[in-house]
């Protein structure tokens, strides 16, 4: 291996040092910037996504699940050859991963873990808001949410006035009975109610030429790509993909976890299309409950594990980089000895990211979004201030 | 006070006559748990646990094996496995019978308080539990218990299979057990598992109020360790839920300052002192108002609830006439923001909506065969809603909050459904008449509400108009 462990540590001892001196980071407020979280369901398989190279620990537990024709990303990882548009965005300096990182979340229930992944705590279901909705509220950002599903997720909960699209396969009503119901509202002093038939009376969304629009991730995120564009639109969009829970037939190249990978590739090709080149003021990442294990079981899929990786996307980048503290993949290096560790808090990242985004200061987000945990600010090693 | 009806029922139909005593109307049905108003098919639970069985077991070990470098070969033959075990039959064939209770049956009150407590002991969202048994668990231990005290249901709730399974008491294993004990020789370890109890204690029973604290809750698993389904390699976790004292903690617990014994017992008495706690009481009382009256309510109006709840030990029929009564007297004070089932239900029964596919259709189905859309329309409805009574994400249900139903598209759904809905009207109902008469009926502002219906000329609009005013959406 080739990176080493003190490399990083001497990295985050600096940053440490200089989060201590409170620099207000409020750079450049004149932007919109704007933030996309892509939840990724069942458990996402980092070391199928993002292979480490030349290991032999790796190659003999996963015989069947090695990935042919890999694309090289630098000397230690390379990058699954379906994910073509992320490869795309990593030539452009727009592309970039964290390696070996979960949520503090240990346990193996897809149940519990993806309900942390939204709350950003500790105990399952003991937190009723997403640490999203709570960075939001704190950078006041109300009514600036949008969601690309049906509920309003877990993840954005904590500020109120959140707009959802998720296209019903039904034709609204004409314009001017939305307008009397909500002039209707506003008259009876429901004013929740007028808010929200104001949002959908006026949602440019929904006009596709009356024909019905497909829910596919890659048709939503490119109507969220051309929200987000707009100077006054949403600033925070979240989306979900499911199906990454492959116990059978994971396969290589083409197996199931491949098409869940190419489902989430296809949002960033479409919110780059959407957004244009307002790409440059945007910061999109993934998030998953945990990774899998390394070693294949009899089915040829894998099992629920702990380390993952998370990607990420757009001009809010630093630069093109596998950021890791690599744990290794020996046996006395996995953790539980079966499965790839976490050495970040994803936690941090997702800190560091509101923080460059929202333009709050970490400390602010570390004490009043994740309760003072130990986090680390990682914003000047991976985003732009 | 006309919301009444709409507020602890379903709305009055157009074959209801209206009661000369609303609240005798509404506490008459309450007493006993009358036979389901469904006049198809109904299956037990242990049957339908069979088939969850054939499925995770034909999934699990034998497709998986078979398939296991064949994607596709794999999810054609998983497609066939879902229908030869019903896998998208039986939840909609549940919804069918959870509907006719507030639609078709003498007694609506009971289904809204039904749903109430079906949500309150949830099943959330968990492997395939609301394809196959969720149903069964909310009519077998939830409904069957309605004319019963509180504690018997918490006692059979906690120990039933589906509640057991979903809140993972299965892998809750004493560290001091007989099975951690062989698992060290191993060179594993168990230890104790404590969603189940700490949802007991937060979401069951006495509520957060109460101040357990986490030693209480851990002390809690303890109690429940052992408590499990019978493993077999063929059926795997969907056995018979059994008390195994080789998983159970030994020696005494304490939970919340009482010392409890070892063994099978020791879970009942617990429960028992549990629903006799003061925070117990409070918290059903709390909830009830808040799903029935307010999403704030007040001391005065969960003060009669708990009264009852003591003068009767928690007999339920008692204290969910106490609730009714509350939710009557406040019925001109406030107006509750219906959840989309309820809502959907409401319009459904009011305007005459065929909205539940017929005994006959539904009994046509065989195993094997891919159920028809018309066989398949309550599910998909609900899941278009936003809201499938058995799909809450949590444990803790679906939200009982106005906000948390307040998103865009949440409201846009109930636009377009209510349009869908109108073409489901029986063409007797598809006239002005018929919208005045239900209007006068159901609502205390008729003449407010015809005034601004009769701004649209189209029916189909007066329809979408009626059931999206704030007098439907909160009644």
């Amino acid at each position: 291996m080739k990176i080493s462990r003190r490399n990083f540590l001497k990295g985050s001892a600096t940053t440490l040092f200089l989060a201590g001196f409170n620099f207000p980071v409020l750079a450049n407020t004149d932007k919109k910037k704007n933030l996309v979280v892509i939840m990724l369901r069942g458990g996402m398989d980092g070391l199928c996504a993002v292979p480490i190279i030349g290991d032999k620990n790796f190659e003999k537990r996963r015989k069947d699940l090695i990935l042919d024709k890999t694309i090289k990303l630098n000397s230690d990882f390379a990058l699954h050859p379906k994910l073509k548009n992320f490869y795309n965005l990593w030539q452009n300096n727009l592309g970039a991963i964290v390696h070996a990182t979960n949520i503090p979340y240990t346990k193996r229930s897809h149940f519990d873990g993806q309900n942390l992944m939204e709350t950003g705590g500790h105990i399952p279901y003991s937190i009723k808001t997403g640490w999203l909705g709570r960075g939001m509220k704190l950078a006041k950002l109300k009514g600036d949410g949008l969601a690309l599903a049906l509920p309003m997720p877990l993840l954005l909960r904590g500020i109120p006035s959140n707009d959802n699209f998720y296209p019903s396969k039904k034709r609204l009503p004409r314009t001017e009975l939305l307008q009397l119901l909500k002039s209707v509202y506003t008259d009876k002093s429901e004013h929740d109610l007028a808010n929200m038939m104001e949002i959908i009376a006026n949602r440019s969304m929904m006009n596709n030429g009356g024909t019905s629009m497909s829910r596919k991730n890659s048709s939503l995120a490119y109507k969220a790509g051309l929200e987000l564009k707009k100077i006054n639109g949403p600033r925070v969009a979240v989306f979900e993909v499911d199906g990454f829970d492959t116990h059978a037939a994971q396969g290589g190249v083409n197996g199931s976890h491949s098409d869940s990978l190419i489902e989430m590739d296809s949002i960033f090709k479409s919110l780059e299309k959407g957004l244009g080149s307002e790409i440059e003021n945007t910061l999109v990442l993934t998030l998953t409950e945990f990774g899998r294990t390394i070693k294949q079981n009899g089915g040829r899929g894998t099992e629920h594990g702990y380390g993952s990786a998370i990607f990420m996307a757009g001009g809010l980048l630093k630069k093109s980089q596998v950021y890791t503290d690599w744990p290794g993949l020996k046996r006395k290096e996995l953790f539980e000895g079966r499965d790839l560790n976490s050495t970040v808090d994803a936690r941090s990242v997702y800190a560091s990211a509101m923080s460059s985004v929202f333009d709050i200061d970490f400390k602010r987000i570390q004490k009043e979004v994740f309760w003072g945990d130990e986090l680390i600010n990682l914003s000047d090693k991976l985003f732009k201030s | 006070m006309k919301n009444f009806y709409r507020k602890v029922a379903f709305g009055l139909g157009p074959e209801d006559k209206t009661p000369s005593d609303p609240l005798k109307w509404a506490t008459n049905q309450l007493n006993d748990i009358p036979e389901f108003s469904w006049k198809g098919k109904i299956l037990p639970e242990k049957e339908l646990r069979k088939y969850y069985r054939d499925y995770v077991y034909g999934d699990r070990k034998v497709l998986r094996k078979k398939f296991k470098n064949d994607k596709d070969g794999y999810k054609r033959e998983k497609n066939k496995l879902r229908h030869t075990t019903g896998q998208k039959f039986w939840w909609n064939l549940e919804l069918c019978i959870r509907h006719s209770e507030a639609i078709k049956s003498e007694t609506p009150v009971l289904a809204k308080l039904w749903y109430f407590w079906g949500n309150h002991f949830a099943i959330s969202e968990k492997d395939f539990l609301a394809q196959y048994t969720t149903g069964a668990y909310q009519r077998e231990i939830i409904r069957a218990n309605m004319n019963q005290n509180f504690e018997k249901m918490v006692q059979e709730a906690t120990v039933g299979w589906s509640m057991i399974h979903h809140l993972d008491n299965d892998q809750n294993i004493g560290p001091k057990s007989q099975e951690a004990q062989w698992a060290r020789e191993k060179g594993k370890k168990k230890g104790v598992n404590e969603n189940h109890a700490r949802e007991l204690l937060e979401l069951h029973t006495v509520s957060p109020d109460c101040g357990y604290t986490q030693e209480d809750i851990i002390q809690m698993a303890y109690i429940m360790s052992g408590w499990r389904p019978k493993w077999g390699k063929k059926r795997l976790e969907t056995g018979d839920v059994h008390f195994n004292p080789d998983a159970h903690e030994p020696g005494t617990k304490i939970v919340l300052g009482k010392k409890y014994k070892g063994g099978r017992k020791s879970l009942s008495t617990v429960i028992t002192d549990l629903v006799n706690h003061p925070s117990c009481r409070k918290y059903i009382a709390m909830k009830l108002c808040r799903y029935l009256i307010t999403d704030n309510p007040s001391k005065e109006m969960m003060e009669p609830i708990i009264k009852a709840w003591e003068k009767s030990d928690g007999f339920l029929p008692e204290v969910h006439k106490a609730a009714i009564e509350v939710a009557f007297n406040y019925s001109d004070k406030h107006n509750k923001f219906q959840n989309p089932e309820n809502w959907l239900l409401q319009m459904s029964k009011m305007s005459d909506v065929d909205l539940i596919p017929t005994p006959k259709l539904m009994d046509l189905y065989n195993l094997g065969q891919k159920p028809t859309n018309g066989q398949r329309s309550s599910e998909h409805l609900l899941r278009e809603l936003g809201h499938h009574p058995y799909l809450a994400k949590q444990p803790n249900g679906w939200s009982d909050i106005s906000d948390d139903w307040m998103s865009p598209e949440l409201l846009i759904r109930r636009l377009v459904y209510a349009k869908e809905a109108y073409y489901k009207k029986s063409g007797k109902s598809q006239t002005p008449e018929f919208y005045e008469e239900m209007v006068q009926k159901n609502y205390d502002n008729p003449n407010e509400i015809l005034q601004i219906l009769n701004q649209h000329k189209e029916l189909v609009h007066k329809h979408v108009i009626l059931f999206n005013l704030p007098e439907t959406l909160k009644s």
